[in-house]
């Protein structure tokens, strides 16, 4: 007892010792890794423990399963440092190894904790050798084909071991490679690839194992190219063709007019508005009213047609009234000053109307009068209602044309001859044709105007003087309805004149007739030998004129008619303006006509009715 | 009748083209599908071992009984190459199918049992278990056909009987058991798979490069 007792105690103390100087048994050592590349032979690494500051060794010791027998490790240098080689002869398949490694000192060893190894687990082949890229140029454009071998100890011809491989690529600049599988083949190709520099690993497996380290890089580079054309000059010729077929689609739409431009027709022999029906339907009237232009002479205005009294006949005694003093100076002014801009001929040409104020009207209250100083050329056209056309202004009738104006005769009143009524004001001559063109579908009258009387004080209508020679137009006065039947043409009217009190833009002549206080003969028909006096006026717009017998009017409008001769001879009217008394009115009777009161004639009926 | 003659010996000769073009290149395809199939059957053993590592207690490690105790150890197989190389084809292939054959009663036995796992992971293993029965049964038959193109005999297959009918009273026994059963069988799968593989690149001489 005593002596176990002093064992302890030294030994004790020389543990204390020992720790005292640093020194101490070893650590315990560690199996990191058992490997094997080709299953055919094995390596194992350990990692060596604290040496415990004296030298140590270290001794591998595996066992196999079936078997109780302790081996050591048959090389330890092949394989490096702390490291076991089993070689072939060594190394056996599908068993089982038991091994440790033992650390040994001089202070005393360490056990390592065993590990249990069946070597066709812990397959780990070695990286591809060779490996290189080309670039191979085809039709579709360059790529990459990859190459390599397998490592130089697995031996994969007998099937003893089944390699899969695996390669990467990547640019430079790249930060992820790109991995491709490429099975047990030993080759792979790379598509799609950019030009540039890229860089190429490869690495393999077994079948059931662990992948082998990456190959060192390969580099390749990548040529520049420009891809096949092939596409784009495809993609140019549907294009094209697209383009193509929408021209012509184009100008199958426009086809007329190209082959308007193309081939332009040649004009035939047109006359404006000329309607070739009307040739052949072969009726001459119609065919003449169609050479009528219509609105000619043109008129800018209708306020400027203003017609007076419309009257035309072929007298020979037409007289130039070119005095014009005795026109009122509002007669006058009121004229339109486009009148002359017209080109209806109607400042300068010479008129047929007589214009003839009467003096009467400048008390009249009347406040729109109209003058309009009918061309005479429109009016000769009425009557041929065929030319057209305003005739030549008389040069004399350029500087004095106001003067030589006929006046219609309208209201008393100078002041009213200002006043044009709104939107009527000013006086318009009222082109032939417009008024035939209106006169037409009425076919009751074609050289008659229609005038619409407005307004007019139901006192008188004045007539044109027919006096020389009973026109063969007579101007047809349409009193306005409200006021027709009022004061259509009282009987007892004698001579009165219709002033046009306006032109609607119907090219309506609207008539007043001029109230003439002096003239006025309540219930007096007399109308004077050289005027007609309207009778009525029926629906049809026909102005009935009043037949007058007696001759009591005479006398009565003496004075008036004075005061109208004189003004009428200040006219140039073709047919003189003469007296009532004037009894150069000769009736002609045509059939037809209407023989009014006092041996006047209505010749409305005269003139072929359009 | 000289072209009912002539027709019979035409579609006689057409036949047998066809019949010696289709044996012809059998094997290989017959090989490089059984090849397939026994590739597919060790790593669904190699992932049923790992999915039963996940969840394994110490004490089993300790427990379980010695990679020598597997029912098939007494086969007698090559241990390496050099030894694998110089066995001829059909005894490598009886070797196969023998292996295969020792391991469908086990395995029925083990897919029963898994359901009823003490593990975690039982139902994964389940599936696992039932889908390498499948795999054994197909590449029982397709060696068949490789056995009967190579003309070789069926008889020389070496028995390896299992007696264990149940894997063991109480659960640890059980889930020790099942995977002591599974890692005899990862094994042998891996043996299968290597011979399958060698005669799969003996029988290529058509395509050296896939070898």
């Amino acid at each position: 007892m005593r002596n176990s007792w002093a064992v302890l105690s030294l030994t004790f103390i020389a543990n204390l010792i020992s720790q005292a100087a640093g020194v101490s048994p070893p650590g315990k050592p560690r199996l990191t890794s058992c490997r094997s590349p080709e299953k055919e032979t094995f390596t194992c690494w350990w990692e060596p423990g604290d040496d415990g500051g004296l030298p140590t060794t270290y001794a591998l010791y595996y066992r196999l399963e079936h078997s109780e027998t302790v081996n050591e490790c048959p090389d330890y240098r092949t394989a490096g440092e702390n490291s076991c080689f089993f070689n072939k002869n060594d190394t056996s398949l599908w068993v089982n190894y038991n091994i440790t490694v033992v650390a040994t000192n001089a202070l005393g060893k360490n056990i390592s904790d065993p590990v249990e190894v069946d070597v066709v687990y812990i397959v780990q082949p070695k990286s591809p050798e060779n490996v290189t890229a080309v670039v191979v140029h085809e039709d579709q454009g360059p790529f990459v084909k990859v190459l390599w071998e397998k490592p130089r100890t697995a031996d994969t011809r007998s099937g003893w071991i089944t390699l899969l491989y695996q390669l990467r690529v990547k640019q430079e600049k790249d930060k992820e490679w790109v991995e491709y599988d490429a099975g047990r083949q030993k080759y792979y190709n790379v598509f799609s690839l950019h030009p540039g520099k890229y860089m190429v690993q490869v690495r393999c497996k077994p079948d059931h194992g662990f992948w082998s380290e990456w190959t060192k890089t390969t580099y390749i580079k990548m040529p520049d190219y420009l891809p096949k054309e092939r596409s784009l000059w495809i993609m140019i010729t549907i294009f094209s063709v697209f383009i193509v077929l929408i021209l012509i689609w184009m100008l199958n739409m426009k086809r007329n007019s190209v082959k308007l431009c193309l081939l332009p027709p040649v004009p035939g022999p047109k006359i404006k508005g000329f309607d070739k029906q009307l040739l052949k339907s072969g009726k001459s009237e119609e065919i003449f009213n169609s050479l009528v232009i219509q609105g000619f002479p043109p008129t800018t205005d209708y306020d400027d047609l203003l017609v007076e009294y419309l009257e035309v006949y072929d007298n020979e005694q037409q007289e130039l009234v070119l005095d014009g003093k005795d026109l009122s100076e509002d007669c006058i002014k009121s004229k339109s000053p486009s009148d002359c801009d017209s080109g209806r001929g109607s400042c300068d040409s010479r008129t047929l109307l007589l214009e003839k104020c009467i003096e009467g009207r400048e008390g009249s209250g009347s406040d729109q009068h109209q003058y309009s100083q009918h061309g005479e050329t429109s009016w000769a056209s009425t009557e041929s209602s065929e030319s057209q056309g305003p005739e030549p202004s008389s040069p004399e009738s350029v500087d004095g044309r106001v003067k030589t104006w006929p006046i219609v005769c309208s209201s008393p009143e100078p002041q009213p001859y200002h006043h044009y009524q709104a939107g009527s004001a000013k006086p318009a001559y009222h082109s032939v044709p417009e008024i035939l063109s209106h006169l037409s579908p009425h076919a009751t009258a074609s050289n008659y105007h229609q005038l619409h009387h407005q307004d007019i004080p139901p006192q008188e209508v004045l007539f044109s003087k027919p006096a020389c020679s009973h026109s063969q137009s007579y101007n047809q006065f349409n009193l306005d309805g409200s006021d027709t039947p009022a004061h259509g043409v009282p009987p007892s009217r004698s001579l009165g004149y219709v002033e046009v009190q306006r032109v609607n833009p119907e090219n309506m002549l609207l008539l007043r007739p001029l109230s003439d206080p002096n003239s006025e003969l309540e219930g007096s028909d007399c109308t004077g030998e050289d005027y007609s006096k309207v009778k009525e006026v029926t629906s049809n717009n026909i102005l009935f004129l009043q037949r007058e017998t007696s001759h009591q009017c005479v006398d009565n409008y003496s004075p008036d008619l004075d005061s109208q001769a004189d003004q009428c001879t200040s006219q140039q009217p073709p047919h003189p303006c003469k007296p009532a008394v004037h009894q150069s009115y000769s009736p002609m009777p045509e059939e037809g006509m209407r023989v009014m009161g006092n041996g006047y004639v209505d010749s409305t009926v005269l003139m072929p009715s359009y | 009748m000289m072209a009912e003659g002539s027709r019979l010996y035409f579609a006689v000769t057409v036949l047998m083209c066809a019949f010696v073009s289709i044996n012809g290149v059998g094997l290989n395809d017959l090989l490089e599908r059984a090849s397939q199939l026994s590739d597919k059957l060790h790593s669904l053993s190699t992932s049923l071992t790992n999915d039963l590592d996940s969840h394994f207690p110490p004490v089993g490690r300790v427990m379980m009984p010695r990679p020598s105790m597997c029912h098939t150890s007494s086969l007698q197989i090559p241990n390496d190459k050099d030894q694998a190389l110089k066995v001829p084809e059909d005894e490598l292939l009886s070797l196969a199918r023998s292996l295969l054959l020792a391991w469908s009663d086990p395995l029925a036995l083990l897919s029963s049992e898994a359901s009823s796992l003490a593990h975690p992971e039982r139902n994964t293993i389940d599936s696992k278990t039932k889908e390498l029965q499948d795999n054994i049964n197909s590449l029982g038959a397709g060696l068949e056909h490789v056995v009967h193109k190579m003309g070789s005999s069926s008889d020389n297959l070496s028995s390896l009987p299992f007696y264990s009918n149940s894997l063991g009273q109480d659960k640890t026994s059980r889930l020790v058991n099942f995977h002591f059963l599974l890692s005899c069988f990862r094994r042998d799968s891996h043996k299968i798979d290597s011979f399958l593989k060698v005669l799969r690149c003996r029988a290529a001489k058509k395509r050296p490069e896939m070898c």
